[in-house]
């Protein structure tokens, strides 16, 4: 929390200027950032930080997620920094990049989603038929998903119960998606044979 | 959040001077430009059709290449505007190829309708669309190839606008060049194709100018 108050205390220029996040300072900020002040260029990407997160917040789950998206629209920033040239407003420069990347998140996290269906419909079809009878869901097998192996109980529990992608699971785990993957399957197949009992 | 502090000190280390993007005026005004010293040097080259003086004192032939030129000129200024992130806060200026297009339809609806009696259909057919196409690789490739040196946030849009805005360079080389009066001929082998290719760019534009 101190960091984020430290975050949102004023930001002083070298000569004194306090840095509001009015968009004539952030442009006066790139004006001087794009003349190689790399102080300048600290503090307008701090700024332009701080501006954008409560925008992201807005439209995405968790901090991690907001933290990843808000490193890929500094690097953007970083990248298209020629494109702007300090005579027009900064803000809607900024947001433009900002919803382009947001938007690309987003893609790719409903093509993750989606990919993850495939993985439902799987399991659909190796448990047997009262498995997808109303009252069957997650909560139910819970005491059975507890005595699988550790690995793959997590792996199910991330994935179908706390909704994290396989990918997700992956990079949590520190396994291959492929290796989440192959897991899952394992452990439905023994989630089968225990239910079918 | 302390990652975003190092990602800032890193990308602040590398804060040197750096050069702003011409404005897409500037930029239009070069692309356009060079499409032009093209187009004329291809005409040079290809020669203009024989009756080209006569044609131009035909108010629908005349307005046929006006038209299909303001379609040239207002793409170009488009695309240059999309290549930018914001669109250089010029977003109604970004969507004005609409108008040229709408213009560009109804002078070829209104010529159709005076193409009575219809004149006669050339002998060849898809040829046409292939020399409009070859004619329009160079201009395209220049045109994508500046592109991709700014960052669109409308990637596949600026995909599209950019090639039509190529393959009216040739169209018009076309139109200068070869002496067909069918109507018929040239809405179907010169002017149909922008729509496959304005759907090609979107995947173009997909493929090139992401960044």
């Amino acid at each position: 929390m101190s960091t984020m108050a430290g975050y949102y205390s004023p930001v002083y220029l070298t000569n004194g200027d306090q840095v509001t996040d009015s968009g004539d300072n952030l442009a006066a900020l790139m004006q001087r950032s794009l003349g190689g002040d790399s102080q300048a260029y600290a503090m307008l990407l701090k700024e332009t930080a701080r501006l954008l997160r409560p925008f992201l917040l807005k439209r995405l789950y968790s901090s991690n997620e907001v933290d990843d998206v808000l490193q890929e629209i500094l690097i953007s920033v970083h990248k298209a920094r020629h494109t702007y040239d300090g005579e027009r407003p900064y803000k809607p420069w900024v947001y433009a990049i900002a919803k382009f990347r947001l938007q690309d998140h987003l893609r790719a996290h409903y093509a993750d989603r989606l990919h993850d269906a495939e993985d439902l419909s799987e399991l659909e079809e190796v448990l047997p038929d009262d498995a997808v009878e109303p009252g069957f869901d997650y909560e139910s097998i819970r005491a059975e998903v507890a005595r699988l192996p550790e690995k793959q109980a997590t792996i199910l529990q991330l994935m179908h119960h706390d909704g994290y992608t396989a990918r997700e699971v992956a990079a949590r785990t520190g396994m291959t998606e492929s290796a989440v993957k192959v897991a899952a399957h394992r452990a439905y197949k023994v989630l089968r044979m225990r239910l079918e009992r | 959040m302390a990652n975003i502090d190092d990602l800032v000190a890193d990308l602040a280390q590398q804060a040197g001077t750096v050069k702003p993007a011409p404005h897409p005026y500037r930029l239009s005004l070069q692309w356009i430009g060079a499409a032009a010293a093209y187009l004329a040097l291809s005409l040079a080259l290809s020669g203009v059709r024989p009756d080209l003086a006569e044609k131009l004192h035909n108010i629908w032939f005349a307005a046929e290449i006006l038209s299909l030129l303001a379609v040239f000129i207002v793409t170009s200024l488009s695309a240059a505007l999309l290549a930018f992130p914001d669109l250089y806060q010029k977003r109604h200026l970004a969507f004005a190829p609409i108008l040229p297009f709408l213009l560009f339809l109804l002078v070829m609806a209104l010529a159709w309708h005076a193409d009575s009696p219809p004149a006669p259909l050339p002998i060849h057919s898809f040829e046409c669309t292939a020399g409009i196409t070859l004619m329009a690789l160079l201009p395209a490739a220049w045109t994508f190839y500046s592109m991709r040196r700014y960052a669109s946030t409308h990637y596949r849009l600026a995909g599209s606008v950019a090639l039509l805005s190529a393959f009216s360079v040739g169209a018009l080389w076309l139109r200068l060049h070869e002496a067909n009066d069918s109507i018929v001929h040239v809405i179907e082998w010169h002017y149909l194709p922008m729509l496959v290719i304005g759907l090609l760019g979107l995947w173009l534009g997909k493929v090139l100018l992401k960044w």
